[in-house]
């Protein structure tokens, strides 16, 4: 598991970051992180609601019988907590957490997407939509990040490698499955938030002179 | 004594039991606290809160422990007291988000303790923001339409600088009397305008707010606001109506006075009066009474007058008493014959007698004043003359027509002149006119006079049909102005000579006569 250590102090985007490179067509860092954020918010979003329509109808555990979040296969990771935490990160190790969690679900929501298919849920087609939806938001913040964290530095394209072990297949029973489903829904709500939370941070943090950004 | 002692002490034994068991009976350990609630207000801290279950009859005592993911220790709540009673208040240091909580509630009193487990997975699914605070509605009246201009601010306590919270609006307005909001969704901005408003209405506005996709705040105080009636806007629309009903009225005034003639036709219809064979109103109202007198004796065959200057006058002197005829005086004097009408003869005609009312007048005066050869000896009976003229005649043949209410007698000479020319034939129906030289009863010594001198320019009528008429009254107007052709020349006389006209061909005939001329144009035809 990769330890992060979160860096005190804050860094600051150069002039450099700030503008195009290697001849490409400039876009400023300002509008690619608030494309940024709207992607991430809407993730988010979406993974709110696929929780709530879960739980809507089947809720299957207990709230012990659950497992719990520190079982989820991101929670190694460590990131900040609060906002006094938060604000203490750099840049560049926000973009690196984000990316990192980023990158952690693209398998996790392949699984998702097959198994949302045959889920025995009333909801879903409803369900499947929606993971369909996160897994092409997903992909287009990786590379918009890509992209973001190129300007930022190398510490900035650092990716902890967070791999996810629970299979292809989510169980053999209808309660298995719900419950694994439930599950993993969590987990990614959790961290759709973070991400979008992170990069909110950045983009309030990169836009000085346009308080409404924030 | 041993035995009593030993019940004695058994005794208060057992009541000393029987007393504990009593008072165990109504006090219990508590019962574990129910029904556990957190709320975040910020992203930042957060509160939970629990129900406690029976005290057990005791004071009992709530703790809460908790531990958080990843950390080992078990810590206590920090806050009893800020939040309220039964609650714990977790301040920044000891909130973490995204880290999983898990809680115990310990309840105790003197004889026991009872304790629940609650997991808090996310604090995030606890965030539940503070209402926006410091709405303001201002009413913005500028054109083209009014509305609402809506401001407010985010809670106090949430802090939106860092870009740590998102904070997304939501605002509903409606009529005051209306039942049904109309929901707006704002974003990020902290006001609005809204547009969908009328005036003279009052309206009332809320709004509330969510953090990071969380729950939805309580709606925020009601603003109300009233649109103010915007009088110049109904200023102009009357004007407006006003004006564009005035056009069509314009028109229809306008369109009314071109066919005012076809208007009065239709409104006032021409009263048809009473109509007399050949009587003329308009020659009533000209006041002509010659012509009046022609219209209404227009169908006698009155012998044309002679002048009566050239002739020698003979005077009959007349009488219906025998006292007159026996004055020798007089008729010695005369040759005369003397006609004695009786008075009750009444002959409805008329005399004109324009030119002699001089001599009329000397008559009355003297009788000795006169020539015999011209005076006029007058019965000394007073005059009643139904007209104010007299026609004296003389000429070897006389007609004698008394008059009516008088006993003078009117006598006529049969014509003898030749100037005249005379109306071989007149129907009933006509009347001829223009022709001049016939001299009906209505004309005028002297005019009659002057027709003698005419000269012999003019032609005479030779013959008039009977299917020939002439400006007649009453008939219809395809009789009016028929002329035969072959048989009218032109005049050169002026005069116009009508009595008589038809209304209806009155332009058409007056034209003609006025100018003497008779239209031989193709239009007529005589049969």
């Amino acid at each position: 598991m990769a330890q992060r250590r979160i860096s005190g102090g804050k860094l600051f985007i150069t002039g450099e970051m700030c503008t195009a490179t290697d001849g490409e067509r400039a876009v400023p860092v300002n509008d690619l992180l608030d494309r940024a954020s709207q992607r991430s918010d809407k993730m988010h979003s979406l993974s709110t609601l696929l929780t709530q329509e879960m739980d809507s109808h089947f809720p299957p555990y207990g709230r012990m019988q659950m497992p719990r979040p520190a079982d989820c296969h991101t929670s190694a990771l460590q990131t900040p907590n609060d906002k006094e935490q938060a604000l203490q990160v750099s840049e560049s190790d926000l973009m690196s957490l984000a990316r990192s969690l980023l990158q952690a679900w693209v398998d996790p929501l392949a699984v998702l997407s097959t198994s949302a298919i045959t889920l025995p849920h009333p909801s879903k087609s409803s369900i499947s939509s929606k993971i369909q939806e996160l897994q092409e938001h997903s992909k287009s913040l990786a590379d918009g990040l890509d992209i973001l964290s190129g300007k930022m530095g190398p510490s900035a394209q650092a990716i902890s490698f967070l791999p996810y072990t629970g299979g292809t297949d989510l169980g053999q029973d209808r309660v298995t499955i719900l419950n694994k489903f439930n599950f993993l829904l969590s987990c990614l709500r959790r961290d759709s938030h973070k991400i979008d939370s992170f990069l909110k941070v950045l983009r309030c943090r990169a836009a000085k002179l346009q308080p409404e950004l924030c | 004594m041993y035995n009593a002692r030993m019940r004695t002490h058994l005794g208060l034994v057992i009541l000393c039991v029987l007393s504990a068991a009593r008072v165990c009976s109504s006090t219990s350990a508590p019962e574990s606290p129910r029904k556990f609630d957190c709320r975040s207000r910020e992203k930042e801290t957060f509160s939970c809160w629990w129900e406690p279950g029976s005290d057990g009859g005791l004071p009992t005592e709530y703790r809460l422990f908790y531990t958080q993911e990843r950390l080992r220790e078990v810590r206590e709540c920090p806050d009893y007291v800020s939040a309220g009673a039964n609650s714990c208040f977790f301040d920044k240091k000891h909130t973490s988000i995204w880290a999983e909580y898990t809680m115990t509630v310990v309840a105790t009193n003197a004889l026991g303790n009872a304790s629940e487990e609650f997991r808090i997975t996310d604090v995030m699914e606890y965030v539940k923001p503070d209402p926006p605070v410091n709405v303001t509605v201002v009413v913005n009246s500028s054109a083209p339409s009014p509305f609402l201009e809506i401001r407010w601010k985010s809670p106090p306590d949430v802090d939106v600088r860092t870009g740590w919270v998102t904070l997304k609006y939501e605002l509903r307005v409606k009529q005051n009397d209306s039942k049904e909001w109309k929901t707006v969704d704002i974003g990020s901005e902290t006001f609005f305008n809204f547009y969908n408003v009328y005036p003279g209405l009052l309206y009332m506005a809320q709004v509330r707010c969510k953090l990071d996709h969380g729950k939805w705040s309580e709606w925020s105080n009601t603003i109300f606001a009233e649109i103010p009636k915007n009088h110049q806007v109904e200023k102009y629309f009357w004007i407006f109506v006003f004006v564009f009903s005035l056009i069509p009225l314009l028109m229809g005034i306008y369109i009314l006075l071109l066919k005012r003639n076809v208007v009065k036709q239709c409104l006032l219809p021409p009263v048809p009066g009473p109509k007399i064979k050949g009587l003329n109103a308009h020659l009533l109202k000209s006041g002509r009474s010659e012509d009046v007198v022609n219209a209404l004796m227009g169908n006698q065959n009155f012998p044309p007058v002679a002048a009566w200057t050239e002739q020698v006058e003979d005077f009959l002197l007349v009488s219906d008493s025998d006292e007159w005829l026996l004055t020798d005086s007089f008729a010695s004097e005369k040759n005369k014959d003397i006609f004695i009408i009786p008075a009750g003869l009444h002959l409805g005609l008329e005399i004109q007698c324009r030119d002699l009312s001089v001599d009329l007048n000397t008559w009355e005066k003297t009788d000795d004043s006169k020539e015999e050869a011209k005076s006029n000896f007058l019965n000394m009976e007073p005059i009643n003359l139904p007209v104010e003229k007299h026609e004296f005649l003389n000429g070897e043949e006389m007609s004698i027509q008394p008059l009516a209410n008088t006993s003078y007698v009117d006598i006529q000479q049969h014509p003898t002149l030749t100037d005249y020319s005379r109306v071989k034939e007149v129907n009933d129906n006509t009347i001829l006119i223009l022709n001049e030289e016939e001299i009906p009863h209505g004309l005028d010594a002297e005019e009659v006079k002057s027709e003698v001198s005419v000269p012999d320019d003019y032609s005479r009528v030779k013959e008039v049909n009977s299917d020939v008429v002439f400006l007649e009254k009453g008939d219809s107007a395809d009789g009016c102005c028929k002329k035969k052709e072959d048989h009218y020349t032109d005049w050169t006389n002026q005069k116009p000579i009508m009595p008589l006209e038809s209304e209806l061909s009155k332009g058409f005939c007056l034209k003609m006569i006025a100018s003497g001329y008779v239209d031989s144009g193709p239009a007529f035809s005589v049969k």
